[in-house]
This record gives structure tokens, C-alpha cells and sequence, in this order.
């Protein structure tokens, strides 16, 4: 992010879209993602436990995907934005070889509190909707 | 399981509702500048509130802050994890479930709440209590239970700085999937699948072989000259059951359309739109709409068809607006 | 018609099991329970039924369900294909078997794991090898393969057509979930909801939104039928099936029908329609209830038509004037419908067809009932069954 201005809350509207983030998922950010976020569970970071629960491979941890979902909408709205609240439902696991595409759009604004609700989707390319979800964040006003 | 087991199975469960797993607790950690520009790192973070200390000083925050996202980091009980998790009553009851198969874990759901920007040095508390197990349900990973904790995260001095609901999903894994995971050698990748391809049989494989090599045909009639789709073995006017082919110029209407949205199917692109399409040549045709916003597609939109490579195994034809 | 089957034979009772989501038992197993519950409705006992009727879709064998029951010898046993488009060809064949004599009290009965189990929106695609897997290959490989989808097609054109707008497949989902809201049978007991929740359910496909399709449910339902003469005698006031009557309209396919000189028509329906009219003399104006088979919003409007309860490309104002409502001309889906209460394939409906003639239905309209009548789901080879009361 080169960009550092943050949006005002008067620059956003009801519908707007945030430009989709591509992420390739590898081996090294599963397990870069689960060590970061000192998740140590076996199955996000030693393939056998992965596949003794039932997946081929391991496969990112939840902590990794709610990252990534903040990240996406602040990188969105700049640093003087608040994250007020974040909600995530996981589906279909993210492998190491898929790519995720992670979209979003503006569904509700609440002028009381300057906050914005933007729901989120991240989807693979090989099982679809990996993580939907919404993300609160409050935006300053127009200087 | 027995009606009479599975019911001494759920009452047992639900007396763990409304327990403490753990009294609060501070994080192994502090909130620290280090595991902050680590986590990063990794994923791909770069706002500078959180890394960069002479922006973080000048911006509204008045210096770095942690990605509120971290929350539930600072609590993470870490290496043990790998080897010897910690005896607690999540445990405990997981315990419970894994002696009845529901050997599987997943967490499912995750909702935070952030009351304040927390910034290194703050200390982070936790307190998690088991808040509600469901009713079985049936999953795509399995018939299974959702558990719900909720913790509560304060600071040093007492004040609540953000609360998380977390669900996860014990299940019973399902055991042909199982062995085909355990299978899956250490060089195969799970391949990005395709668009489901039409079984080939007598009566189209012809069809499709020539879409294969970029044309779409019509089956004609040898007797009475009338052109049917899809190909069928005998004429429905005459009965004649032979018949020969011409090639479709792909120009036509859109007679009607749907654009798809749910469920979304692996292999396929979207937005995607769905029309029969009434060719020049007389018959119709399903196939898809491209190369205009959805929004725009009308009935009665002229389009001109091409043979396109959709994918890396898939030759179809798509409908393209005609000026 | 040489024979006819007008007031020969007689529903006796009527059936069904929970609806949920989850059943934890087998399909066989909701199957009996759905039956012995319409078996002890009639008064009947498992050894009384020489007949059973279900769909070729439905997974529980005739001759277990009998060995599980306790039925005596069968002397017809019979399926229906096409999907929702059986649910009233059951009750079609049994009666052409009691009404002939072959079998003297036939069952008809539908159980279904369609949540926990296969489900419906997970399409045609992929693990379902049959027969017609070759017919699906015209669509799958464009992403057209599951039912909203194909319904979508039609519902499409039918607007282009007709001017209907969403404003009548809202009065539709509202109308039989406000029936559904009344009925403790029902998924959506106490759950209404307004147009602003209506518009903001998620898209499934152009123009159909959450609440114009069906639920996915687990559940069982059984009807028994048997001659109008030993109906008198049963524990229940026995309802008669004037007329009964199934169509497969020239040029059709399962779901797909794109080929036809129309599409946004339902011919097979106007047919089955006109027949059953025909055996028993009723008129539309004869008919005081209905039970139309919803597995989705639009398709209601298309059967209004068939039925002829208004002209072709009328059937928005007629829901609109309140016409399915309890005091509308047409008190329609009055147990919330496959849309509210649960989807077992249209059996359902006829064990509430039956409750209205009766007088018996949770939402029981307050004029007099005489006349009911129920359909099959449509797109599919189809048909309905006018029921009335016993003088």
C-alpha cells in the first residue's frame, strides 16, 4: 500500500465496491499465517494431520483468513480508520495451490457512529467460497 | 448409537453450557512491537499505523497501534498445541465428543468486537466461557455439533477492550474421504477443477466432438430436411432415422435468460448468464451470454455465437452481444 | 372416457411425519411412520393395505416398506416419475387401481431426507450418473443445472410477456408464509416477514430470490385411498376424488422444455386440467381451495392459469386482488405451502387438500370447502386431483 489517505465517510456510499484482493495461497503463508498468529494446531502446519482429519493437504488456519479480511478492507479504507467489529464464516478450506480472490461491497452505513459495513467473500478457485463475512469499520468525516 | 445413548451423550454435553474453560488470564505475550511486525509480514499488511512509528505519531492513532484483528493472538496457548495441548474443560469436552466419533475439529465461525486500538506494552486478559452447544446437525463435513465460546479480552487495568464469539464444528470425518486424503501422494496437487462436461453416448457424442473443433452443428433430417436440437436418434416428423449435419452460422436472439448466483460451482466463472438462444438457422440452443454487463442482457438481444476455450479441458459456445 | 373413476374411490386418510432439518432417522423409517400415522387417521390397520404408490424417485422399496409395516399381500404396487410431478400421479394410479378393483386400499407415500440427505440445490452436477445424465449435458456445461435455474428460464420469459412483476412472486411467498406462520407444522411456525425482508434475501437466480424457492426438509407423507363405499364406514369423513388426471405435452423435457414454440406455458398442465374438469363435470368456478404445488413462486401463477381461475397472463392480478388469501377467491397453500411448510414433494398437499375438504385445515377458510384442488410440480410431465366433500 503506497496510498496512505483514508477515506471519509462522506466519500462512501451504499453499494460501493472494494477493489478485489488475489491472494495465492502456498504452503509457506499457511504456515507463515498459523506461526504468526501462534496457532500451532497440527493440521495447519503437518500435512499427515491434515490428512488423517479428512483434506489432502494442510490447509489455512482461521486466524490467517480473519487477517486477511481486516487487511482487505483497511487497505480499502487507510490508516485512520477504526475496525470496529469483524464476523467470519469459514467453507471451503484454502490448500496450498489455490488461488483466493477476496471481494466486497458497502451494505450499510451508519451515520451516528461514521461507521461503514462492508460484507466480504473470499472465494478459491478449486471449492468456492472460502469465508464470508463482515467487517465494521468507522471512517472519518470530511476535514 | 441408541436413541437412549445419543440423549445420556447430549445431556452429558450440555452440562458443560455456561462453564468457565479458563478464569482470566493474561496473555503469555504482551501486546509487542515484534510479534506485531511479524504477523505483518505474513499478511502482507502494510498499513503503517501498525509498523511504521514516525506515521503512527503523526496519524489519529498518536502512535503505533496492534491490528485489532490480532485480538485473539495475544491469548493463544502456542507450541503445546502441536504435542500436549493443555488439559482444560475444552478439552475435556472434546474428549467427550471424540469417544462418540466426533473425532473431527473445525472452527467455524469467528466474531470480534473491537472496543479499543490496542498498543504495545498493553497488557491482554482473557476470560472464555463455554456459551452454547447446539443441536446435531448435519454438515458437508459431517453430522456434527457447533460449540460456542465467548472470551472476554481486558486490559492491565480491568477494562474490556474487545470479546470474540468462536464456533467450531465437531464432527464425525468421514471415512472414505479420509482414505482418499491419506492417499493423495506427496507430489499431487488438488487440480482447479473444470465445467462439468455432458457424458458422451451415441446420440451426441458427434455433437460435441465438433464443438471440441470449434462448430456448432445441427442434426438435419436426410428425408424430410428438418433440423432438430438436441440431437435425438429419429425424426419426429418422419421417422427417418437417418440424418446428416449442417454447421450453425451461431446467429441469432436471446429468447430467454437467468443469470446465475447461487450456489456458486467450482470451475465455473462469475457473474454468469444462462439464455436460450433462438438461432437463425430455426432451432435453439442453451448456452451462455458474454462479454456485456449481465444487467444488460434482454430478451430479444441479437448475439452472435463463438467456439471458445473456457477452460483448460472445456470447448463451449458463447453468446456475445451483436452490435 | 369409457370408465369413469368420478366418486369411485375416496382419501381416507392422510399423514406426515415432522418436517425438520435433520431427521436422524432413515428414509424408510419416515416413510412407515407417515403411513401409520394416515393409517390410524382412517382407522385402518397396516393388514388392511393391498396397494402402495411412490415416485421412481423415492428410495424406499415397496416391499420394505410393506415388511416393515406389517402389510398383508400386495396386489399393486406402482411408481411415478418426474419428480414433484408424481405427487398427485400417485394418487392418479391408486385410484385407477381401486376404482378397477385391482387393489381395494392403496397408500400413497413420499419420504424424503432432502436436507440431511441429497439436496435438491446441489443440482444435477457432478457424482449423478443416470440414464438422463446425457439430457443434464445440455446444460451443465453452461452452469444451468439446478431447478431454480431451470425455473428462472421460464419465469424469465413469462414477465417478459405478461408485464407480472416481482410484486405478485412477493404476494405469493407472503401470502402462504403468513399461512405457515399459523401452523405449528410448519418450518416457518411464527416467522413472517415484509417486502423489505423479501428484497434483501440473496439472489439464487434472475429473477428468483431466497424466498421464491422451496425448503429443503426431511419429512414423510402418506394418503390413503380406498373405495367410496368403505370410505362411509372409516373413522374420518371420506373425501372424493372427482376427477384426477397426468399429462407429458408433446415435445416436452424434464425440466427443460427450451424447444417449444412457447416456453413461458406450461401445455401438459392446461391438459391435465381440462381432463379432470372433464371426468367430473366441476368447473373452475366450482372449486373453493386450492393446494398448488410451490416449489418455487412463479410456478403458482402459471397453474392459476392452467385451471383456468383467470386467463393467460391474468394470474399477477389475481394474486395481487388477494386472491390466494384465506378470504380471497382461491384460500391457496393454506398449510404455508412447500415454500413455508416443508418440501416432500407435493404430498404433502394432498394430505392438506384433503384437511380443507374435511373442514380441518389449521387455517380452515371460513366460507364452506366443497371443492378442492390439488397439482404436481410443474416443468416435469404433471398433473392435479379435484377433491370433494362426500354427501
Amino acid at each position: 500500500m503506497t496510498n496512505h489517505t483514508t477515506r471519509t465517510y462522506d466519500a462512501v456510499s451504499v453499494g460501493d465496491k472494494l477493489p478485489p484482493l488475489v491472494i495465492p495461497i502456498t504452503a509457506s503463508l499457511i504456515v507463515g499465517g498459523a506461526i504468526a498468529t501462534r496457532d500451532y494446531t497440527p493440521v495447519h502446519h503437518d500435512k499427515a494431520a491434515a490428512q488423517a482429519g479428512g483434506l489432502p493437504d494442510i490447509f489455512m488456519n482461521i486466524l490467517t483468513s480473519t487477517a486477511l479480511m481486516g487487511r482487505f478492507v483497511t487497505d480499502w479504507a487507510g490508516p485512520d480508520c477504526t475496525l470496529k467489529s469483524s464476523s467470519i464464516k469459514l467453507g471451503a478450506p484454502n490448500l496450498p495451490g489455490f488461488v483466493m480472490t477476496i471481494t466486497g461491497e458497502v451494505k450499510a452505513m451508519d451515520a451516528a457512529d461514521g461507521s461503514v459495513e462492508v460484507v466480504v467473500e473470499g472465494e478459491n478457485d478449486v471449492w468456492g467460497t472460502h469465508m464470508q463475512g463482515t467487517v465494521r469499520v468507522a471512517l472519518p468525516r470530511e476535514a | 448409537m441408541t436413541p437412549e445413548a445419543k440423549k445420556d451423550f447430549e445431556d452429558r454435553i450440555q452440562t458443560y453450557v455456561g462453564r468457565e474453560i479458563s478464569a482470566r488470564k493474561r496473555g503469555l505475550d504482551d501486546v509487542n512491537k515484534v510479534m506485531v511486525r511479524q504477523w505483518c509480514e505474513v499478511m502482507g499488511d502494510n498499513n503503517p499505523v501498525y509498523t511504521d512509528e514516525e506515521f503512527a505519531a503523526r496519524s489519529s492513532k498518536g502512535g503505533l497501534i496492534a491490528p485489532p484483528t490480532m485480538l485473539q493472538v495475544w491469548g493463544m496457548e502456542g507450541y503445546s498445541m502441536a504435542n500436549e495441548p493443555k488439559e482444560d474443560l475444552q478439552r475435556e469436552l472434546h474428549k467427550i465428543f471424540d469417544a462418540q466419533g466426533y473425532s473431527g475439529v473445525l472452527g467455524t465461525n469467528c466474531d470480534l468486537e473491537f472496543k479499543r486500538d490496542l498498543r504495545p506494552g498493553d497488557q491482554v486478559y482473557a476470560r472464555e466461557v463455554i456459551e452454547s452447544i447446539s443441536e446435531q446437525k448435519a454438515t458437508s463435513r459431517g453430522l456434527g455439533y457447533f460449540i460456542e465460546t465467548r472470551t472476554v479480552f481486558t486490559d492491565q487495568s480491568g477494562e474490556e477492550v474487545g470479546n470474540m464469539k468462536f464456533r467450531v464444528l465437531k464432527f464425525v470425518p468421514d471415512q472414505a474421504t479420509q482414505d482418499a486424503a491419506a492417499g493423495a501422494g506427496e507430489s499431487e496437487k488438488v487440480a482447479a477443477p473444470t465445467r462439468i462436461h455432458s457424458p458422451r453416448g451415441h446420440d451426441n457424442a458427434w455433437w460435441w466432438e465438433a464443438v471440441d473443433q470449434g462448430k456448432v452443428l445441427i442434426q438435419r433430417c436426410k428425408s424430410c430436411q428438418t433440423l432438430r436440437h438436441p440431437p435425438r436418434p429419429m425424426c419426429g416428423e418422419c421417422q427417418s432415422m437417418e440424418w446428416d449435419s449442417i454447421e450453425s452460422a451461431l446467429q441469432g436472439t436471446v429468447f430467454s435468460f437467468t443469470q446465475i448466483h447461487y450456489p456458486k460451482v467450482p470451475g465455473y466463472q462469475y457473474p454468469l448468464v444462462c439464455a436460450v438462444i433462438s438461432l437463425n438457422e430455426g432451432t435453439r440452443l442453451v448456452a451462455n451470454v458474454v462479454g456485456c454487463d449481465p444487467e444488460d442482457v434482454t430478451i430479444g438481444m441479437p448475439v452472435k455465437g463463438v467456439v471458445e476455450q473456457v477452460d483448460e479441458a472445456t470447448m463451449l459456445p458463447q453468446f456475445y452481444p451483436a452490435g | 372416457m369409457t370408465i369413469s373413476v368420478t366418486d369411485k374411490t375416496a382419501i381416507v386418510g392422510v399423514g406426515n411425519t415432522e418436517f425438520s432439518k435433520n431427521s436422524g432417522v432413515s428414509e424408510l423409517s419416515l416413510a412407515v411412520e407417515a403411513i401409520r400415522i394416515a393409517l390410524d387417521d382412517a382407522g385402518l390397520k397396516p393388514g388392511d393395505v393391498d396397494g402402495l404408490c411412490t415416485f421412481t424417485m423415492d428410495s424406499s422399496d415397496e416391499i420394505e416398506v410393506a415388511r416393515a409395516l406389517g402389510c398383508n399381500d400386495l396386489t399393486f404396487y406402482s411408481r411415478v416419475p418426474y419428480g414433484g410431478g408424481a405427487a398427485t400421479g400417485t394418487l392418479h394410479q391408486a385410484v385407477m387401481a381401486v376404482a378397477t378393483g385391482m387393489a381395494t386400499t392403496v397408500v400413497c407415500y413420499r419420504a424424503l431426507n432432502g436436507r440431511s440427505g441429497h439436496r435438491f440445490s446441489g443440482g444435477v452436477s457432478g457424482d449423478i450418473i443416470t440414464a438422463d445424465a446425457m439430457h443434464w449435458g445440455w446444460y451443465t456445461p453452461y452452469g444451468l443445472m439446478t431447478p431454480a435455474s431451470w425455473v428462472a428460464m421460464f419465469t424469465q420469459r413469462y414477465m417478459h410477456l405478461s408485464g407480472c412483476t416481482r410484486d405478485a412472486l412477493f404476494e405469493v411467498a407472503w401470502t402462504t408464509r403468513n399461512h405457515a406462520a399459523n401452523n405449528p407444522a410448519a418450518f416457518f411456525h411464527n416467522r413472517t416477514f415484509d417486502r423489505a425482508e423479501y428484497d434483501s434475501q440473496k439472489k439464487i437466480c434472475d429473477p428468483l430470490t431466497l424466498y421464491d424457492c422451496c425448503q429443503e426438509s426431511d419429512g414423510g407423507s402418506a394418503v390413503v385411498i380406498t373405495t367410496a363405499e368403505r370410505a362411509r364406514d372409516l373413522r374420518q369423513p371420506g373425501v372424493l376424488v372427482k376427477g384426477v388426471a397426468q399429462c407429458a405435452a408433446r415435445d416436452m423435457e424434464q425440466m427443460t422444455s427450451f424447444y417449444r414454440e412457447e416456453i413461458a406455458a406450461i401445455p401438459e398442465m392446461d391438459i391435465a386440467a381440462g381432463q379432470a374438469y372433464a371426468q367430473c363435470g366441476l368447473t373452475p368456478d366450482d372449486i373453493d381451495a386450492a393446494v398448488i404445488y410451490d416449489a418455487f413462486t412463479p410456478i403458482v401463477l402459471w397453474q392459476l392459469e392452467s385451471w383456468g381461475f383467470c386467463k393467460y397472463g391474468e394470474a399477477a392480478d389475481f394474486v395481487l386482488d388477494g386472491g390466494l388469501r384465506l378470504d380471497g377467491r382461491l384460500p391457496t397453500n393454506t398449510h404455508g405451502g412447500q415454500l413455508s411448510e416443508a418440501y416432500v414433494h407435493g404430498i404433502n398437499g394432498i394430505v392438506e387438500a384433503a384437511r380443507l375438504v374435511r373442514g380441518t385445515s389449521v387455517n380452515q377458510p371460513k366460507k364452506s370447502v366443497q371443492h378442492a384442488l390439488v397439482t404436481s410440480g410443474v416443468g416435469v410431465p404433471t398433473g392435479g386431483a379435484l377433491l370433494g366433500a362426500m354427501t
